[in-house]
């Protein structure tokens, strides 16, 4: 498999060309064009996070109920996968790490990766942003998407991010939920609210733009549905 | 005090890096993500009657955030803006420069912000009833939907409503008819700011209100 992420980071696409023989999980909906060779279906995954639950797990997270399985028979062919918004792209070698990802970001992987939803309790709840992350380990590569450009921290010692910025974070790393000022009123004022201060070693994904705030900026000035 | 604008111009973002003792201020929420010796403290922009003036009239923040490096090492913090679009940096030495609502992001040195009036004829150019004035020595960057482009006016020059970002203090705004009174409203431009004097301006290749306005029907 070869995978080139085209026309970053604003229009970020995944070019991957797929050798005879080989597979591609990808979420539903995420394919722009293909081989005609290729062969679709449609999966619920089987295994550690498939099955009728592992899917209905992953819908309450903010993921497609389904996911498409792209294979090759005996050609090779293409494929090419973007997610619906403007946004960059990130591929991770997974490498037997435990990579865990904002509910939304996931976009495709390779057949060795596993996907699993995990919660984070009151943590995640207070953190302001969706309760559910999704939990991908195992081998291979996973691609992820986000809504501005991502950029990568190599986080030894603490990290503070604002938490409508995080993409992905390795386990290594743990976090609480803390505030960004000394102060209360800073914390409640200071529009920084809650933030996810990271410690320990490990690497940290983060997305330039806030989806929420530019949902609130536009969306506040539309007719309501 | 380091600066790199990075992801320009859809998803532009600043990356400070602040020495030892050094500090930069930001409206609030603008921060993305930081180092974690890095101390934040909030603050009325500019004390209370100013942070009211400034958020009822000058459509901006209430609140500023102040980052210090009390660290021994160097520290980064990167700072962001609600909208898609480009940032730039404007070095302010001794001059004043006035900002659209929601154009301010962040600044470092000895810059006051206050709320002016702008008259009626800026409210009827669309440009708002007050304006934001930046003022002092230091560093301020200004945040657009679209990319930004800089442009020194003589004598008048014609911006639509809604691309304007900033301008110099000593420019002043016509409300006026983009052509004749059918042209006008056939155009699609309708009524456009005609701004007279010389001085600098700042322009956003898109507006808000554009985006506003296509995806209205949409939904």
């Amino acid at each position: 498999m070869k995978l080139e992420i085209l026309h970053q980071p604003d229009s970020a696409i995944a070019k991957i060309n797929l050798d005879p023989q080989e597979e591609l999980v990808a979420e539903a909906g995420a394919m722009v064009a293909m081989s005609s060779n290729l062969n679709v279906s449609t999966t619920l995954r089987k295994g550690k996070g498939g099955g009728i639950m592992g899917g209905l797990k992953r819908m309450v997270a903010g993921e497609s109920l389904f996911l498409s399985v792209f294979r090759t028979t005996s050609e090779a062919g293409e494929l090419y996968l973007a997610p619906k918004f403007m946004g960059d792209l990130l591929s991770y070698q997974m490498n037997g790490k435990t990579l865990l990802v904002q509910s939304t970001g996931y976009l495709a992987s390779t057949p060795g990766v596993d996907l699993e939803l995990g919660f984070q309790g009151f943590k995640g709840f207070f953190s302001g942003e969706s309760i559910f992350w999704l939990k991908i380990s195992g081998n291979g590569i996973v691609l992820l998407n986000a809504f501005g450009g991502i950029y990568e921290i190599d986080v030894d010692g603490e990290y503070v991010v604002d938490t409508g910025h995080i993409v992905a974070f390795e386990d290594s790393l743990s976090f609480r939920i803390s505030k960004a000022n000394a102060s209360w009123w800073g914390a409640i004022f200071g529009g920084e609210g809650l933030v996810c201060r990271f410690s320990g070693k490990g690497k940290l994904y983060c997305q330039t733009h806030n989806p929420s705030s530019f949902g609130r900026e536009i969306g506040g000035q539309l007719p309501p549905r | 005090m380091k600066y790199d604008v990075r992801y320009k111009p859809t998803f532009a973002t600043v990356f400070v890096t602040l020495q030892p003792g050094e500090k930069i201020v930001a409206e609030a929420g603008a921060m993305a993500s930081m180092d974690g010796n890095i101390t934040v403290e909030t603050q009325f922009s500019g004390g209370l009657i100013p942070a009211l003036l400034k958020t009822y009239l000058g459509g901006e923040s209430m609140f500023v955030n102040t980052f210090t490096n009390k660290s021994n090492k160097p520290q980064e913090v990167v700072l962001t803006q609600s909208t898609i679009g480009d940032i730039t940096r404007i070095e302010l030495n001794d001059r004043e420069l006035c900002l659209q609502p929601g154009a301010y992001i962040a600044h470092a040195g000895n810059i006051t912000l206050n709320v002016h009036w702008a008259g009626f004829a800026s409210f009827f150019a669309g440009e708002g009833l007050f304006k934001l004035k930046v003022g002092g020595n230091g560093i301020v960057f200004i945040g657009a939907y679209g990319g930004l482009s800089k442009r020194q006016v003589k004598n008048d020059f014609i911006v639509d409503s809604g691309h304007l970002v900033a301008y110099d203090p000593s420019l002043k705004m016509n409300i006026k008819l983009a052509g004749g009174l059918l042209g006008s409203v056939t155009s699609g431009e309708g009524l456009v700011n005609r701004i007279t004097g010389n001085g600098e301006i700042y322009m956003q290749s898109r507006s808000v209100s554009g985006l506003v306005s296509f995806l209205r029907p949409k939904v």
